[in-house]
């Protein structure tokens, strides 16, 4: 077995927390049970990996075989990388029979007929996702199997999930690939981009609940009011404001649980307008602004901001369109129109 | 906001800063630029060379009380004494990162050129270098540890304090904590001064921004950024507000009016135009968040008392500025 093969089989086993190898190994399914219990998987990480090596070793697995374990510790570990969406675009409406196989074949083929060098493996799941795992090379050297891209194709739907390596340069070969296997026309890079793959496919596949559009206000007995208390001299302060508070915020950011975002960019391209009296700017141009916001949960920290009184209710739609709009990064300049705080963002 | 309309606010701990940058003043200069950097008369300048090791690195701030008996002409001594204190150190099993067997040599100089007066003491620069035992006699010292004492402009400090007694309040540290401690404890036991972590408050960070934001830049100079936290939510966040560096200082060249000074209103109202821009877009009110770092093309300061300066022609600036802070926490 080569020695790269057996380099990168090592690398591999030890990116995995110890308690999850045998299950792994198991799904893996490479090494025969019997061999899997010749492994004492309760020694230090080091060991356990130089075993697993050592029995591929004995069948010579090659890097096909070896890329198929990265794969699947990709698949239970999606969030340790940062997934861009992709959407196809199709000419006619015909909704036409995938075929697994021919999508395949047709994807190595146009990858293989720029790149002599590349690996490629697919997988499939239950949820009708294929995994596909690309590493890259050259025309003169090997491919580089430590920076793999990855792509998650629903096959149903026209939207790719790609988490691509460093190595950018090979994006576009890969969108032609893309497009080309699965029979559309044309694919486009959507603004929007988060560690969460789940997340993301949430987003686009609008598995979350969403805002109403329209705005009654609801009875207040549906929802689960905490108890009064029973001391009368305990008077709660402004509980109308409170209250209007929360089903404005309850409105514009729906009632489930919001899609994981960790960050949120608008480049600000509008003009800076202040109160005459206080005599400052008044340029003819955009002041120009970059804001970023991030937490590890992005929406429902927005969602805690008008409660805790940090912002208005309801609180900007530039930031509850989010989900609607299925983008995270916006330019945002000003509309030609006169309502002074209106925004538009292409 | 509390000011009294068309009353010039000073700052209540800090009744110097309000006078705007003594360089300005004192020399009779009616600058709008305040933080013009003049050369001190019978200094030699802060030349970019000899600073360039001071820039882009980051800087932990303590503010330092006068040290007893401290003496220039000493320094060699106080390097061998404070060598020794470290190689004790390390055979108690302390000091020393784990694992790592280290040779420590410990230089102290003088930087006679970061000064702001003729008043203040020159800068004092302790360097811990060490050289892996393993490696030849001749080979190259690394330096592992970096710490520096300095006084710019800090004349009414010095004017108030005994003979014996010589004022270096402000001490910026790069390199590891355990070294720090080391270092710090061997100055408090010899020269029985105290050091404390510096922190830097919004309010005092809102200046920086204002101050930094007016100051003419040779190249490109790179964007205002300011950093808010809001940490007590379920989930925390964090938000990054960058403006475009031309924007930010007309802006700021609209409302800084009074000559060769600034003042509080001043810094209020740059700011207030700041956020109402933000809540015009997000209906966020960002004067309710903590705001923790400033970042500009002159420096950039973080509210844990954390400083990178990134222009050497500012640097004697900004640390005046840095100077009255540590003197106000002293007293």
């Amino acid at each position: 077995m080569d020695e790269t093969v057996a380099e990168y089989i090592r690398r591999t086993v030890l990116k995995i927390p110890r308690d999850e190898i045998k299950t792994m190994l198991q799904k893996w399914g490479l090494l025969s049970e019997t061999q899997l219990q010749t492994i004492n998987f309760r020694q230090i990480k080091e060991n356990i990996s130089q075993d697993v090596v050592q029995l591929c070793e004995e069948i010579s697995a090659d890097i096909k075989q070896a890329a198929v374990l990265d794969i699947i510790y990709n698949h239970v570990y999606p969030n340790k990388r940062v997934w861009s969406v992709y959407q196809m675009k199709k000419t006619g409406e015909e909704t036409e029979f995938f075929d697994l196989t021919d999508f395949k074949k047709k994807f190595k083929r146009r990858l293989r007929s720029a790149l002599k060098n590349v690996t490629i493996n697919f997988r499939e799941y239950e949820d009708n996702a294929i995994w596909i795992r690309i590493a890259w090379g050259t025309p003169y050297t090997k491919p580089n199997q430590y920076k793999p891209s990855y792509v998650v194709y629903h096959s149903q739907t026209p939207y790719v999930f790609i988490s691509a390596s460093v190595l950018k340069s090979n994006l576009p070969l890969l969108c032609q690939a893309l497009v080309l296997a699965s029979n559309y026309h044309d694919i486009r890079e959507m603004e929007l981009r988060s560690h969460s793959l789940n997340s993301l496919k949430d987003i686009v596949f609008k598995r979350y609940s969403q805002n109403f559009q329209t705005h009654y206000p609801r009875p207040l007995q549906e929802r689960n009011v905490a108890p009064e208390s029973a001391d009368l001299r305990i008077i709660e302060e402004n509980k109308n404001e409170k209250e209007r508070i929360e089903r404005v915020n309850r409105e514009v950011f729906g009632d489930g649980p919001q899609p994981k975002l960790e960050f949120a960019q608008y480049k600000l391209e509008t003009m800076f307008k202040s109160d005459p009296q206080m005599d400052v700017l008044d340029k003819k141009e955009p002041f120009r602004c970059l804001v970023k916001f991030s937490s590890p949960h992005l929406l429902e920290s927005l969602k805690s901001l008008a409660p805790a009184g940090m912002a208005d209710a309801p609180i900007s739609p530039l930031l509850t369109c989010i989900p609607q709009k299925a983008r995270n990064y916006f330019k945002i300049r000003e509309r030609k129109h006169f309502f002074p705080g209106s925004f538009v963002s292409p | 906001m509390e000011s009294v309309e068309g009353v010039a606010r000073t700052l209540l701990s800090f009744g110097r800063l309000s006078r705007g940058l003594p360089f300005g003043r004192a020399h009779g200069l009616s600058s709008r630029d305040p933080l013009l950097p003049l050369a001190p008369r019978s200094q030699e300048n802060a030349d970019p060379q000899r600073t360039a090791f001071l820039l882009r690195k980051q800087w932990t701030l303590y503010s330092v009380t006068p040290l007893y008996r401290f003496s220039n002409a000493h320094l060699r001594d106080y390097a061998r004494l404070l060598s020794a204190f470290i190689a004790a150190e390390k055979q108690k099993g302390l000091a020393v990162e784990v694992g790592v067997e280290l040779d420590i040599k410990v230089a102290v100089s003088s930087l006679p050129y970061l000064k702001g007066s003729d008043q203040d003491q020159a800068a004092i620069l302790v360097q811990l270098s060490s050289r892996s035992p393993a490696s030849p006699k001749n080979s190259e010292e690394k330096l592992i540890w970096s710490g520096w004492f300095c006084c710019v402009s800090g004349d009414d400090i010095s004017k108030n304090v005994p003979e014996d007694f010589t004022c270096l309040p402000l001490f910026l540290v790069n390199g590891a904590e355990c070294y720090t401690s080391i270092v710090g404890s061997w100055f408090q036991k010899t020269f029985d001064c105290s050091f404390r972590r510096l922190a830097i408050s919004p309010l005092i960070l809102s200046w920086m921004a204002a101050m930094w934001t007016g100051c003419k830049v040779d190249k490109t100079a790179s964007a205002i950024e300011l950093v808010f936290s809001v940490p007590c939510l379920p989930q925390p966040l964090d938000i990054s507000y960058a403006i475009h560096p031309e924007d930010a200082k007309a802006l700021w060249d609209t409302v800084q009016k009074t000559p060769g000074e600034i003042i509080q209103e001043e810094v209020d109202v740059f700011m207030d135009c700041l956020y109402s821009h933000f809540h015009r877009h997000f209906r966020i009110h960002l004067s309710a968040t903590k705001l923790v770092k400033v970042s500009t093309a002159i420096a950039s300061a973080h509210c844990d008392g954390i400083i990178k300066f990134l222009q050497s022609q500012y640097l004697t600036g900004v640390l005046m500025l840095l100077t009255e802070l540590a003197i106000s926490q002293i007293e």
